[in-house]
């Protein structure tokens, strides 16, 4: 017995391991067609049907199969897609989009202004259950919205907004002819027919989805004839794929972009990237509890927090202090607004200041009888809102305020901070290439209505981010964001903490890839349809072929 | 024989119902709910509100838990599970989907354990108290505390990273399609290799002892004694005399097990990939995808039933004494 299972396993060990790519010298600075990129999706795709999709992941793909109505391009500004013009009425109600007339879909097809309707029909039509996208048209005026020609379509708003040409990005054109029969929410999760410069060759799920280059795309060809994505959940895992060649690109943890990035035999064929996208991290207040309802109180218990320290050491200076609800790549980021400096005297002198004193010398601090006891809540596992919880807690401890950490998973937190049964929490956010704060902040956004769950409410923030999303005028709305920044520092509703930046592996033999403004790497024109592989490296071809 | 089949039937599908009540209240009741995966999803974009409530209407959120239950019950009741909240797909083919990758990852690590393990039980009973055996007692109990994450990252970073002999992650590898019928029966095995011992050597450790320590309560009996002084042969003592009688507490471990051939492991499937059960569960949970949880939990209580429905018969075939009618 023992000796069969030692002769499966060298049977099983010793068969074929992919060779390593032979090394003949190839001109490295002109791109070459072909090659197969094999990327990682850190989450399956929920499905491959555009309208219904609920991740990133989802739309990393969509990105190659289908084309939006517009771009955007690496400093996130918009650019033509599969609409080659627009004009908008100067009440900023009305897009007339003019569709690129070579556009085609991946049937053959001619793209036409009809599908964009249906598009837009199947978008915000509740009965899809897809909050997500129908979000991004919740003003279209569908009565109002016509087909004009074969190319062109003039879309209709109930409501001007400044960030709605943006949206469009999230119109991504379906056919007609394919999309209308059978069952939208289901047939169409693991097939695909779309305008984009690649077409879908096979799915499966939790494992893979191959996409191959169309010859005949319309628009710029792109230079990978292959896109393969590879399913891996597991962050460790997927690094020994990326160390072994067996992925392209991975997403990576900060411990390992710590211990690994500077090793030379790493260096050598792996590129590291770091750098800053639309995300920040914050401490939410439930500005309706009595004892952070005074913006005072606020100001004080976020000058306990060391960011510097936090930079330093948790994130190994790996990321940026931030101060208000827009990110310093954005343009509606002020300049002149500060970063609340780190002073726990400072805030002891405030909060002794506003009575609250330790009157029964046990070490906290009281008002009225009650001490100053408060509850944070963070996500449970291991993340860095595990210790930054546990900074924070050391530090208020000295000026005499208890913080009780409570993990939660992000479901049941969700739940508690809509009802407003919480008093703070340590979060962050990813936001859209437009500023427009209104979801978090507007006093009409406060739950069940939004996401308001700070229960912020202040008349001049609410008339600055009204108009603000209103305004067409791109230097009128960059003063009043700014405005809006130094005002929301002001109240601090929520106190900004850190801005921490995403870390990338990039296998050395895929060339030409570059992050957007906020971005990253992905879903940008051109972007990914830049990259290319050299001819003697193409080690992913023959694994990849089409079957 | 046939009535008692029917009788433990009755009593199976009582138990069944007990579950679907207890377990629908427990997935009820914890804090959260399926709409709140959507929050924060779409960046700070706002949601629509009237897909928010289609969904609420669709999966009947909106009403009494009563009449929720009610609904999902009738599904059940016509093999109906319902769709996944999240993406729509029917919870019987995503089960369905999944469930041959799990059962066919643990059945291997569960056949693998046991027919390593019991014989290595009986070869502890047979040299109870001597220093191999008790070397391998501690050896066995140094296994089973391994954390499988570990272990499985260090069978990784060996096996498929140092060497490159063993592939990294997932079922196939990506030249599957093109490969011959035996070139794709190799390459599966060799995508087994790590997940099956990752998930066996702590079966294999609990096996191994509990057959050894089952043997050794037998061996004390007083017929063992009896038929060692009538001059039975040692191997034949341990074999026919011991070893059968001895299945019975084996037999209460199969019953036990079984369900976890179907359950999956969430570490191991997330780690090496493995498109299975476990990972489907814990997703189903952290979005609180009520209809696939409650799916997959009925699915796993009917195989527990018939598990121990199994290990009951099992009692009366291994133990005559053990009677499956009442006697009249």
């Amino acid at each position: 017995m023992k000796r069969y299972l030692a002769a499966l396993f060298l049977v099983l060990a010793c068969s074929n391991e992919r060779p390593l790519p032979p090394t003949t010298s190839v001109d490295e600075s002109t791109p070459q067609e072909g090659g197969t990129v094999v990327r990682r999706l850190q989450s399956d795709v929920s499905t491959l049907n555009p309208i219904l999709s609920t991740s990133g992941y989802d739309r990393f793909v969509a990105f190659f199969l289908f084309t939006p109505m517009v771009h955007f391009d690496v400093n996130l500004q918009v650019i033509p897609g599969l609409a080659e013009k627009w004009d908008i009425a100067p009440d900023g109600k009305l897009y007339t989009f003019h569709l690129n007339p070579s556009a085609t879909f991946s049937d053959g097809s001619p793209v036409r202004a009809s599908d964009v309707l249906f598009t837009l029909k199947k978008i915000v039509d509740p009965q899809n259950e897809a909050p997500q996208i129908a979000g991004s048209f919740e003003q279209l005026d569908l009565r109002n919205t016509k087909v004009i020609d074969d190319h062109t379509i003039a879309v209709a708003f109930k409501q001007e907004l400044a960030a709605q040409l943006a949206h469009f990005n999230d119109l991504l054109v379906l056919p007609e002819h394919v999309y209308s029969k059978g069952d939208f929410k289901t047939d169409f999760a693991a097939r695909a027919v779309g305008s984009g410069p690649y077409r879908l060759v096979r799915r499966e799920p939790g494992k893979e989805i191959l996409l191959e280059r169309r010859p005949e795309y319309w628009g710029k060809r792109p230079y990978l004839q292959q896109v393969l994505f590879k399913v891996i959940i597991d962050d460790g895992t997927a690094w020994n794929a990326m160390k072994r060649g067996d992925i392209d690109e991975s997403m990576i943890a900060a411990d390992t972009w710590l211990m690994e990035s500077r090793r030379p035999e790493l260096t050598k064929t792996i590129d590291f990237r770091r750098f800053y996208t639309l995300t920040y991290n914050y401490v939410p207040w439930n500005t309706r509890d009595p004892m952070l309802s005074d913006k005072r109180v606020r100001h004080a218990l976020a000058m306990c927090i060391d960011l510097k320290s936090i930079i330093d050491n948790l994130y190994h200076g790996t990321a940026r202090a931030m101060n208000g609800p827009f990110t310093p790549d954005q343009w509606a980021y002020n300049p002149d607004v500060p970063v609340i400096e780190y002073n726990p005297q400072q805030a002891q002198r405030i909060l002794n200041s506003l009575g609250w004193l330790d009157t029964n010398h046990d070490g906290i601090l009281d008002k009225g009888g009650k001490p100053f006891k408060i509850e944070m809540l963070i996500s449970g596992g291991a993340n860095p809102s595990n210790p930054f919880s546990q900074l924070f807690q050391s530090e208020l401890r000295k000026i005499g305020v208890q913080l009780v950490i409570t993990p939660l998973d992000p479901s049941a937190f969700i739940q508690r901070a809509l009802a407003g049964n919480y008093q703070c929490a340590y979060l962050s956010w990813d936001l859209d290439p437009d500023p427009d704060p209104f979801p978090l902040f507007h006093s009409s956004q406060i739950p069940p209505h939004g996401q308001n769950f700070v229960f912020y409410s202040n008349p001049e923030a609410d008339r600055l981010m009204e108009e603000g999303r209103r305004e067409l005028d791109q230097s009128k709305r960059t003063t009043i964001y700014h405005q809006l920044h130094a005002l929301l520092a002001d109240d601090q509703p929520y106190t900004w903490t850190v801005q921490v930046s995403s870390k990338w592996a990039i296998n050395k033999r895929v060339h030409n890839v570059k992050e957007s403004r906020g971005w990253g790497l992905f879903k940008w024109y051109p972007g990914e349809l830049d990259w290319w592989i050299p001819s003697n490296q193409r080690t992913h071809d023959a694994a990849a072929r089409r079957r | 024989m046939a009535s008692y089949v029917a009788r433990r039937l009755l009593y199976a599908l009582l138990t069944f119902f007990g579950i679907t009540v207890v377990v629908f209240a427990l997935v009820h009741s914890v804090p959260g709910d399926p709409i709140s995966f959507y929050i924060g999803t779409h960046g700070v974009s706002q949601l629509s509100s009237a897909a928010l409530d289609a969904i609420r209407r669709e999966h009947h959120l909106d009403e009494p838990l009563i009449s929720q239950y009610l609904w999902w019950l009738r599904g059940v009741l016509t093999l109906d599970f319902g769709s996944s909240i999240i993406n729509h797909q029917h919870v019987t083919t995503r089960i369905l989907e999944k469930l041959p990758n799990t059962f066919i990852l643990n059945s291997i690590a569960f056949l693998l354990a046991a027919a390593i393990g019991v014989p290595i039980g009986l070869w502890s009973a047979a040299r109870s108290g001597r220093l191999m055996e008790r070397a391998s007692a501690v050896l066995f109990f140094l296994l089973y505390s391994l954390p499988s994450f570990w272990v499985a990252l260090l069978l990784m970073e060996f096996f498929s990273v140092k060497l490159r002999m063993l592939p990294l992650f997932g079922m196939t590898s990506d030249d599957y399609l093109q490969m011959s019928a035996a070139e794709q029966l190799l390459d599966r095995l060799r995508h087994l290799v790590l997940p099956v011992v990752t998930l066996s050597y702590a079966q294999l450790a609990i096996f191994a002892r509990f057959s050894k320590s089952a043997l050794t309560e037998v061996i004390r009996q007083d017929y063992i004694t009896a038929a060692r002084a009538k001059g039975v042969a040692p191997q034949a003592i341990l074999w026919r005399h011991a070893f059968r009688n001895a299945l019975i507490p084996l037999i209460t471990l199969l019953g036990l097990t079984i369900p976890f051939l179907i359950s999956g492991s969430v570490i191991v499937e997330q780690i090496f990939q493995w498109d299975g059960i476990g990972r489907l569960y814990f997703d189903s949970i952290l979005t609180r995808d009520y209809p696939m949880v409650l799916g997959l939990t009925v699915a796993t209580a009917v195989v527990t039933l018939l598990a121990s429905l199994l290990a009951d018969l099992l009692y009366a075939a291994a133990d005559p004494r053990i009677r499956l009618e009442e006697q009249r």
